[in-house]
C-alpha cells in the first residue's frame, strides 16, 4: 500500500471552539481586571454595568466576525451538520461544565448571600458562568486534539 | 492515552476501493473527513451504526473492518 496519509486539517467545530475559548478568556480577563480596579476606586452600578455591557458587545462582535471568517475558509464543511463525533464531544463538554456551574451556583446562591452583597455576588455568578464555559470549550478542544472514546 | 484496543482496516480498504478519500467515505455515511481520520487513527471509536455503515460501503462484514485486540 503506497497511499500517503491524507492531511487532516482542524475540524470546523474545533476551530469555533478554539475561537470561543480564546474570546471568553481574553474578554473576561479584561473585564474582571477592570471591574476589580473600578470597585476599589468606588465605581457605581452604572459604570460597572457599562463595563460589562461593553465587554459583552465586543466579545459577541469579535466571535461573530471570526466565526463568519472561519466558515468562509472552511467552505462546505461549515454547512455540514454535526456528525456523531461532534455531538459526542459537545455532550462531553456540557457534562463537564455542568458540575463546575453547579458548584459555582451553590456558592453564589447559597453561601455568598449570607456574607457578601451587590457586585461581589454578581461578579461571582458571572465568574462561575465564565469558568463553566471555559471548561466546556477546553474539554471540547482537548477531545478533538487527543481523541475520545465515548 | 492508552493504546486503542479497537483497530480497523479502513485505510487499507479505502486504498483497495480505488483509493477512496476520507472525504468520500465520510460523505457516503454522514461523517466528516476529520471523524474518518480520527477513526482510522484510533482516536475515536465509532458508534455501532457508523461501524456497520462503513463496513457496508466496502461490502465487508463488520469483523473484517474492525477488530478488537486483547
Amino acid at each position: 500500500m503506497n497511499q500517503s496519509p491524507e492531511k487532516v486539517g482542524i475540524a470546523f467545530r474545533e476551530r469555533i471552539a478554539w475561537l470561543s475559548l480564546t474570546a471568553m478568556v481574553l474578554a473576561y480577563s479584561v473585564y474582571f481586571a477592570l471591574a476589580a480596579r473600578a470597585i476599589q476606586q468606588g465605581a457605581g452600578t452604572g459604570e460597572l454595568i457599562g463595563l460589562l455591557a461593553a465587554v459583552l458587545v465586543v466579545q459577541i462582535l469579535v466571535v461573530i466576525a471570526a466565526s463568519i471568517a472561519i466558515a468562509i475558509c472552511s467552505g462546505r464543511e461549515a454547512r455540514a451538520p454535526a456528525d456523531e463525533r461532534d455531538r459526542a464531544i459537545a455532550r462531553r463538554g456540557a457534562a463537564a461544565a455542568y458540575f463546575v456551574l453547579m458548584i459555582g451556583m451553590i456558592m453564589v446562591g447559597c453561601v455568598m448571600p449570607f456574607r457578601d452583597k451587590g457586585w461581589t455576588v454578581i461578579n461571582a455568578a458571572l465568574f462561575a458562568l465564565v469558568v463553566a464555559e471555559v471548561v466546556r470549550y477546553a474539554t471540547i478542544v482537548t477531545s478533538y486534539r487527543r481523541g475520545w472514546h465515548g | 492515552m492508552a493504546k486503542p484496543r479497537l483497530t480497523n482496516q479502513i485505510r487499507l480498504l479505502r486504498f483497495l476501493a480505488n483509493e477512496m478519500t476520507q472525504a468520500e467515505l465520510g460523505e457516503r455515511i454522514g461523517l466528516t473527513r476529520q471523524t474518518i481520520a480520527a477513526i482510522e487513527a484510533g482516536k475515536y471509536s465509532p458508534t455501532l451504526e457508523a461501524a456497520f455503515r462503513i463496513a457496508r460501503v466496502f461490502g465487508k462484514p463488520l469483523e473484517e473492518v474492525f477488530q478488537w485486540s486483547d
